[in-house]
């Protein structure tokens, strides 16, 4: 499989000495949505600020379609216009007076003319569906809009790769619902998108890919139902196997589906497997 | 400064063009300054005309005037008396002194209030940026304006959290208290700070914050309007 973005033996420690990155690997596959899971604090913001040359390793490597990404000043600039990152907290990102023109910033640091930003914006607003809060200030939207917001002024770069912080983290059902049907646009469109979670249910229903996060390491990478089927590996992480999961398997031990058949990943998936019995 | 950005950012004239706006307010302000104070008075209605006219709510406009009102009417009070050889007592004149210079003093206050309750000041700096403001001068200016609000929310949080607690009840926990949150809030703006340089230097952030701002250009026919009213109000005025 195509490697758009992989990590290689990357070591990191915060200035207080704190480890938080031991020898780590990861390869992202192009096109595809990576999940990489782990608990609170163990480091998966660190991990990818890594991605998009924000934070510099003390040790490995971070390949770009295959080429080593090196940290200086036009290097970074080349790595930043194709590795997008949305921070988790959508007031770390939002700075100017409207959602138009906060969204503007990215676009017209790729040396964009004004008149291609500004197309470029109206893009971005339109497909997350936002068009309506342009001229709105950013300090006195709802944290669902400036999370779209801070999303968008990502978006209107158009990154090969979208680096999301626990994109869901904050929203209602409604509204992490309504972010990821955008996302999944955006991926159709030709993305690769990458998102840290500690929310298991969410990497089972959403993610082509799981990386398990673990002490500074990747302690499992592959597909969901192999990763996430490890109960031992999850919990050294703290973590639980998904439900869904968890009553996929049962139901087929109990012979309710078949071996071949697809095991349920969302809540009409489920109901569909209780309807067949 | 927080609650004139709330009217600025929903009054009916938010998005007319500031040239049009700045030239009324600022035209109003120097007729208050250089008209006789019964041409104040006008001044003061033509500008309370306007402000209610781009849909300030009275009661909130009151209470933007209220705290200038405090220093004027202090600084009025002092024109009554007057200290003589025979130690003081009320002045002659005193009271016609005093009207006069609060009528004044209020048109001016009202005139220059128009333009901040109906411009939030971050269009303000972009308008002084065409008139040859630096970049750096004014991207400082806005980043701050932006900043205001986040420092404010996060003080409104710290300040919620330390009265669920009971931090603030009796003055010596008052006081604690606000030192506390107000020693908290400078490492917290400064992580903020480092954490917004992450996120535009995601987005390939080089050292200048630019953006399209939106352009609304005047219209000369209006620009016109405004000022023969300036005119007749200024004609009227010296005549009254």
């Amino acid at each position: 499989m195509a490697m758009i973005l992989e990590a290689k033996g990357l070591s990191y420690a915060y200035p207080g000495g704190v480890t938080a990155l031991s020898g780590l690997d990861l390869g992202v596959q192009r096109g595809k949505r990576l999940a990489i899971l782990g608990p609170n604090g163990a480091g998966k913001t660190t991990l990818l600020q890594h991605l998009n040359g924000t934070l510099k390793p003390s040790a490995g490597t971070v390949h770009l379609d295959g080429t080593i990404m090196g940290h200086g000043r036009t290097e970074l600039a080349a790595w930043r216009r194709r590795v997008g990152l949305v921070l988790q907290e959508p007031d770390d990102q939002l700075f100017a007076p409207t959602v138009f023109e906060d969204v503007s910033f990215g676009p017209l640091n790729l040396g964009l003319s004004e008149a291609e930003a500004r197309q470029r914006v109206i893009e971005a607003l339109n497909s997350l569906r936002i068009a309506d809060l342009a001229e709105r200030p950013t300090h006195m939207l709802s944290f669902g809009q400036k999370k779209r917001a801070a999303i968008a002024g990502a978006v209107a770069m158009r990154p090969d790769v979208l680096l999301l912080d626990e994109p869901t983290a904050g929203l209602d059902q409604f509204g992490a619902v309504h972010l990821l049907a955008v996302l999944e646009k955006l991926q159709a469109g030709g993305a690769t998108l990458v998102f840290t979670t500690h929310d298991v249910d969410l990497a089972w229903a959403w993610a082509d890919d799981i990386a398990l996060f673990d002490a500074g390491q990747v302690a499992r990478q592959g597909r969901p139902e192999e990763v996430l089927a490890d109960a031992e590996a999850l919990s050294r992480a703290r973590l639980k196997p998904p439900f869904l999961l968890e009553l996929g398997l049962k139901a087929r031990q109990r012979g309710w589906l078949g071996a071949d058949q697809p095991l349920p990943r969302n809540r009409s998936d489920a109901m569909a497997l209780l309807d067949g019995i | 400064m927080i609650a004139c950005d709330r009217l600025a950012h929903t009054s009916r004239w938010r998005t007319r063009p500031l040239a049009e706006k700045a030239l009324l307010s600022l035209g109003l302000l120097a007729l208050a300054v250089t008209l006789p104070p019964a041409g104040g008075a006008l001044v003061l209605g033509v500008a309370l005309t306007a402000a209610l006219a781009a849909g300030t709510p009275p009661l909130a406009l009151l209470r933007l005037i209220a705290a200038p009102m405090a220093f004027i009417l202090t600084g009025a009070l002092t024109l009554l008396v007057e200290i003589g050889a025979d130690g003081i007592h009320l002045s002659a004149t005193g009271a016609t002194q005093a009207a006069a210079l609060v009528l004044r003093a209020l048109a001016a206050v009202v005139s220059l209030l128009l333009l901040a309750v109906t411009t939030p000041a971050s269009e303000l700096v972009q308008g002084l940026r065409r008139l040859g403001l630096s970049a750096e001068v004014a991207e400082v200016a806005l980043a701050t304006y932006r900043f205001l609000f986040v420092l404010q929310d996060t003080a409104a949080a710290i300040h919620a959290t330390q009265t669920a607690r009971l931090g603030t009840t009796g003055w010596r926990r008052r006081i604690r208290s606000t030192g506390m949150l107000v020693a908290t809030l400078l490492p917290r703006a400064l992580d903020r700070a480092h954490r917004l340089e992450v996120g535009l230097a995601a987005r390939g952030f080089d050292g200048s914050l630019r953006t399209i701002s939106p352009t609304r250009p005047a219209q000369g026919r209006r620009l016109a309007l405004v000022a023969v009213l300036l005119v007749s109000v200024g004609v009227t005025g010296a005549w009254l």
